[in-house]
């Protein structure tokens, strides 16, 4: 190898999915496993051509399981990636350093839930769990009754408004513009139903600072993507997308959606600007040369924190670049087209990935002109990822 | 309930003294040197008993007696409407002269009042006092009063507890500090960096070598939430969490109590208070700067004329101090029973607690006599803790007090002659 780089060497050559709702009514093996199979077959192969699996360390549905049922036979490859929605990226991430380096040919990623109908990570989390790392960190919050994702997320954002002077009108417009695109996305869960930002400011606490429409929705479902080498992906039926560059990054003093203590000062996402430094180096790209982003929009202020982050604004500055729908589909930056886990489904950030692969196809639902590059971001406030996918 | 509660009492108060079952030995040296020895009484009482003992001559030991207290009808008015909790909040004895061993003592016992129903940190209740009184003959020689707080158990939180902290090697000493009133932070033995939350090994310089500072208490808002949904387990929304940045500079997340949600804000002054959720587990909270403590305040400094008495209480102390004043009740010597019941483990019973008060003011006041002992008492004195006991003299009152984990296990005033 004489270039240390996984940039362009890799690409998603398939994507799959199941419907989204809110009660699928099937276990969350065969959400897995019909979701890995459409993937296969979108990118033109069998379920025989996979040798690796990868998916998130919280996913339930092991891979041995998963190739069973989908008849893969052996692995050579698999892996999970760490750290709740963070890990949605990084699976791709994991598959195309497999691929790039032929420990394996082709890679199916997934994340399959009954999130909405089974276990649903917005209620309240009752126990910290033990001594472990984790529990130790949970019990710094949890006994206090910070015990909801929503909940970590609002302590930020109070400090990032009064740092900023950013409104909960100003995280409105994040909910309006993914309502707005998932109202003409016949696969979203809020397919024609759009939202006003009046009704956001009418719809009732969760945690103040946040509405009850700054949180995204609770969803059943599952999504593959099928990675393989560039240069195979280009002898399969759909134009491939490359992966310019993939990324995992934690902060400094990083913890799970409590970035709350040392050096933080609650206004910056320190994980996701570690990713950012990492794919506009690795794609030789910048800001400026992605067409459309699909930015991870659990709950909506870290939409505004990922905008500064990745360098589509400065500092404090989102709430103006997501004015008059700057973030919209005709805005200067369309942001999720498909409608976002706000408007679509809520799949970990699954779905945000497979939408970008469309947007570089060309076959959105609401699809963006000219698509080149697509920036992809996983989960916010924990552990993090990113991809940016290309055309050519 | 209450008139009849009321009419109850006026009746029995009207009767006065009546005669209580017989105390069923006369004053002998055997009691008396089982009860020195489990108290650890080192005194020469001559042919005197200690006159803490009042109360050990009356009670009827393994078998229960069949008089009845003064006090049994209204505690039963009160459990059958729900007042079914119980704690003995106060205990005094006046000794009028010592009595002396072969002195056959006489009882008899009073009703005294019952006050409520009042609000208490318990819940609703009614405090009920009866009196107990010993003769010689027609001679007083001493009296005891005995009150307690009869409480309808609140239901203290709507859906249980909030989730426990899970606590290991590397933050025990925070959790240990938060249950003696004190919130930890921990500094590096090496560099003196602080941190919180804290971990086995300093970021900065990677010593192992770990310290804590007492933190002030005081600091201010740095972010903070309002938690309206969904429900919290031992919460009630809308509640406060904040991030406070402490004046030492780490922040730590707790809630903002007594206030209303709509009057806090980032930048807002706050001073450390703390909630008690259970025998383990003390949370270091904030209340506004400047407002006075809705909860009892962490134990000050403990002033003392005399050296503290240090005195583990091991199983075996409880058990045997329980038995030698003759209380066989099995929340002193039966754990899994006693935890049945809802406590932490076995506790000192009241009569040790009178027991051991006259024990610390006359080691240090030899040449005195006790004319009496008014005792309020706090929180249980369980086995596995220690109680430290303390106090000052003036003229002739001396002022004890009794600290556990837990807080104030005693108060007590001794009038000395």
């Amino acid at each position: 190898m004489t270039e240390r780089t996984l940039s362009g060497r890799a690409a998603v050559a398939g994507i799959g999915a199941t419907e989204f709702s809110k009660e699928s009514g099937r276990s969350e093996l065969q959400l897995a496993a019909e979701a890995c199979l459409a993937a296969i077959r979108d990118a033109g192969l069998t379920p025989s051509d996979v040798d690796g699996l990868v998916t998130f360390s919280a996913d339930v549905n092991t891979e041995i399981a998963v190739a069973r049922e989908t008849g893969m036979g052996e692995l050579r490859f698999f892996s999970r990636v760490e750290y709740g929605g963070g890990a949605a990226c990084g699976t791709v991430a994991h598959a195309a350093m497999a691929v790039a380096t032929g420990q394996a040919e082709a890679v199916v990623c997934y994340r399959a839930f009954n999130e909405r109908s089974g276990h649903r990570f917005g209620q309240a989390n009752a126990s910290t769990r033990g001594a472990t790392a984790q529990g130790l960190e949970f019990s710094w919050h949890l006994p206090y009754g910070l015990a909801t994702p929503a909940a970590w997320v609002a302590m930020s954002a109070r400090r990032y408004m009064h740092a900023y002077g950013a409104t909960s009108e100003d995280f409105g417009r994040v909910a309006v513009a993914m309502r707005r695109h998932a109202a003409t996305n016949p696969a979203a869960w809020f397919y024609e139903r759009p939202i006003s930002l009046a009704e956001h400011q009418e719809s009732r606490w969760i945690v103040d600072p946040l509405h009850l429409l700054d949180c995204c929705q609770e969803s059943d479902g599952g999504v593959a993507l099928l990675v393989t080498t560039a240069e195979r992906a280009r002898d399969l039926p759909h134009r491939p997308a490359v992966i310019s560059a993939a990324a995992q990054g934690t902060g400094r003093e990083q913890y799970m959606m409590f970035g709350y203590y040392g050096d933080d000062d609650l206004t910056t996402l320190p994980a996701m600007g570690v990713v950012a430094d990492r794919l506009w180096r690795d794609s030789g790209l910048g800001p400026q040369d992605v067409q459309t982003a699909i930015l991870y929009d659990h709950f909506t202020p870290f939409v505004l924190y990922q905008l500064e982050e990745l360098g589509f604004c400065g500092r404090g500055e989102a709430r103006h670049f997501l004015a008059d729908g700057g973030i919209e589909i005709d805005g200067r930056l369309p942001v999720n087209p498909h409608g976002g886990q706000l408007g679509e489904a809520y799949i970990h950030g699954m779905n945000g990935i497979a939408e970008a692969v469309r947007q570089i196809r060309g076959t959105a639902a609401n699809q963006v002109p000219d698509v080149t590059n697509v920036l992809v971001t996983a989960g916010t406030g924990v552990p993090t990822s990113g991809l940016v996918l290309s055309g050519s | 309930m209450h008139e009849e509660l009321t009419a109850l009492a006026a009746r029995l108060a009207a009767l006065g003294e009546q005669p209580a079952p017989e105390p069923p030995d006369a004053v002998n040296e055997a009691m008396i040197r089982n009860w020195r020895q489990a108290m650890g009484d080192t005194r020469d009482w001559g042919d005197a008993a200690p006159p803490a003992m009042a109360q050990v001559w009356s009670m009827p030991g393994l078998v229960p007696s069949k008089g009845a207290s003064a006090a049994d009808d209204v505690l039963r008015v009160l459990n059958g409407d729900g007042f079914t909790g119980v704690v003995a909040t106060n205990c005094e004895h006046v000794y009028d002269r010592p009595v002396r061993l072969g002195e056959r003592l006489r009882a008899t016992a009073r009703f005294g009042s019952v006050v409520g129903p009042k609000r208490t940190a318990m819940g609703l209740g009614y405090f009920v006092t009866w009196y107990q009184s010993w003769y010689v003959g027609e001679e007083r020689v001493a009296e005891m009063l005995f009150r307690v707080l009869k409480f309808q158990p609140v239901k203290r939180r709507p859906k249980g507890k909030p989730p426990l902290p899970a606590v290991g090697l590397d933050t025990e000493f925070f959790w240990d500090g938060a249950r003696s009133g004190e919130l930890r932070i921990q500094r590096c033995g090496e560099c003196g960096e602080l941190r919180h939350p804290p971990g086995p090994m300093c970021p900065a310089c990677n010593s192992t070598k770990r310290d804590h500072l007492v933190a002030r208490g005081r600091g201010t808002v740095y972010s903070y939430v309002v938690h309206h949904h969904p429900p919290v387990p031992g919460r009630t929304p809308p509640y406060v969490v904040a991030l406070v940045e402490l004046e030492e500079g780490p922040r730590i997340i707790g809630n903002v109590l007594g206030v209303d949600p709509s009057e806090v804000s980032v930048g807002m002054a706050v001073e450390l208070d703390f909630e008690r959720i259970d025998d383990e587990v003390t949370l270091p909270q904030w209340r506004p700067a400047g407002r006075p403590a809705p909860a009892p305040a962490p134990p000050p400094e403990r002033v003392s004329d005399w050296p503290a008495l240090e005195l583990p209480l091991t199983p075996t102390f409880i058990i045997s101090t329980a038995l030698a004043t003759r209380d066989f009740t099995p929340v002193h010597h039966d754990v899994a029973l006693a935890r049945a019941q809802g406590s932490a483990d076995i506790f000192l019973n009241i009569l040790t607690t009178m027991g051991l008060v006259q024990r610390y003011v006359l080691e240090h006041n030899p040449e005195a006599d006790l004319a009496g002992m008014r005792v309020r008492l706090g929180a249980p004195a369980y086995a596995g803790d220690t109680l430290v006991l303390t106090g000052t003299r003036e003229g002739d009152t001396v002022t004890v007090r009794g600290t556990v984990a837990l807080g104030d296990h005693v108060n007590a005033t001794v009038a000395l002659r």
